[in-house]
């Protein structure tokens, strides 16, 4: 009988929602209170003895915004990051996110870097760190990006391609790593004619080259882990946002591309 | 409203809001049921249409003078709304300020009999 009753408003609720310009999380919970109101109010005047078109109707004409109340609900809900920067030029303030962004995440590497260098880890870095880093600081940026769009400007028109991206780059810098690592060791093998190296555990060269293969491998992991943590934590997120909008709307969570988070 | 004088929107709406947080005085309801409460003890007088009472319920919530929760009833979230300190701190001086207003009117305005017909 709920389903049913539902149903009966999910066309007023989507053309609803198409008008109303709030982030999604307040959309969902707008509707949802919409939703439950109107099924009460219906029902009430229903057994007050109105006939049950004349309840849908006036349920409807109550509860149901009009243009006005709509561009006044999304006035309410507009987040304050964009009331700040309204009156600015967008562009201006497009380059300005970005160079912040940017700034952060040189800032974070640049701790990062510092922290391996004070272990001491930087004396003879292996060539692939740098690269390792570089990859590094764009998942950094990317995910600073995301987040920024997400949970300050309240924008949800996201699509699943950046956090895969942050995936694969995460992916890509702990390979990287670990191709660098092995490399290493080759060589290092290829140079000796064997293990010897790895069995003079007081050799200057033997130190050294596990230092160079620990930070490289440090640093891998790390930036990966973070990327991996910022790909779940950002999916996680746009899949809660978007399946409440579904469920609200009555749309199949499993449908079509079209159908998720605006 | 302003603290000297009222600008006739802002007290408007002012009115509409004192309206909904008196009315959640007596307890925690939905937002039909504030509603319809209203429009009973108004004598119709105060009616809600076309969704104007969820930016007032939204806005006072915003401010910290109602308080919205979620609970399930038979599979579906509601929203009900309590009044909090602060907005009862609010609908009561308020209130003080628009039976000031009122009386002030009441004041610049003739008697209904001393108007001619």
């Amino acid at each position: 009988m709920t389903a049913r009753r539902a149903r009966a408003f999910l066309s007023t609720l989507r053309k609803v929602e198409r008008h109303l310009g709030v982030p999604v999380p307040a959309r969902v919970k707008i509707l949802r209170e919409l939703e439950f109101d109107l099924e009460e109010l219906r029902g009430r005047l229903e057994a007050e003895g109105l006939c049950p078109e004349e309840a849908r109707a006036r349920a409807l004409e109550a509860l149901v915004p009009d243009p006005g109340t709509l561009t006044e609900l999304g006035e309410l809900y507009t987040p304050r990051y964009r009331r700040l920067t309204g009156h600015l030029d967008q562009d201006v303030v497009r380059v300005l996110e970005r160079s912040t962004l940017a700034i952060m995440a040189a800032g974070l590497l640049a701790a990062g870097a510092l922290a391996l260098s004070r272990a001491d880890l930087f004396r003879d870095p292996s060539p692939f760190l740098w690269a390792v880093l570089a990859l590094g600081g764009i998942s950094i940026f990317l995910a600073a990006g995301e987040g920024f769009a997400l949970w300050v400007k309240r924008d949800h028109q996201l699509s699943r391609g950046g956090p895969r991206l942050i995936l694969a780059l995460a992916g890509v810098t702990l390979g990287l790593g670990l191709f660098g690592a092995l490399l290493d060791a080759y060589q290092l093998v290829a140079t000796t004619g064997g293990a010897a190296a790895f069995m003079l555990p007081e050799s200057f060269e033997s130190f050294e080259w596990f230092a160079r293969q620990a930070g490289l491998l440090t640093a891998s992991l790390v930036l990966a882990l973070a990327g991996g943590l910022a790909w779940f934590v950002l999916t996680q997120w746009l899949t809660l946002v978007s399946g409440a909008r579904l469920d609200v709307l009555g749309l199949d969570p499993t449908a079509t591309r079209q159908q998720e988070v605006r | 409203m302003t603290e000297k004088g009222f600008d006739v929107q802002d007290f408007a709406r002012g009115i509409h809001e004192l309206l909904v947080l008196s009315s959640l005085q007596t307890g925690e309801k939905h937002g039909y049921q504030i509603a319809l409460d209203l429009q009973a003890d108004s004598n119709d007088l105060f009616r809600f249409k076309h969704g104007t009472l969820y930016p007032i319920l939204h806005r006072l919530e915003g401010e910290g003078l109602i308080k919205g929760s979620w609970s399930k009833d038979g599979g579906r979230r509601k929203k009900v709304y309590s009044l909090t300190g602060k907005g009862r701190k609010h609908l009561s001086g308020e209130t003080g300020r628009v039976q000031e207003i009122v009386s002030g009117l009441m004041r610049l305005l003739p008697a209904p009999s001393e108007v001619p017909a």
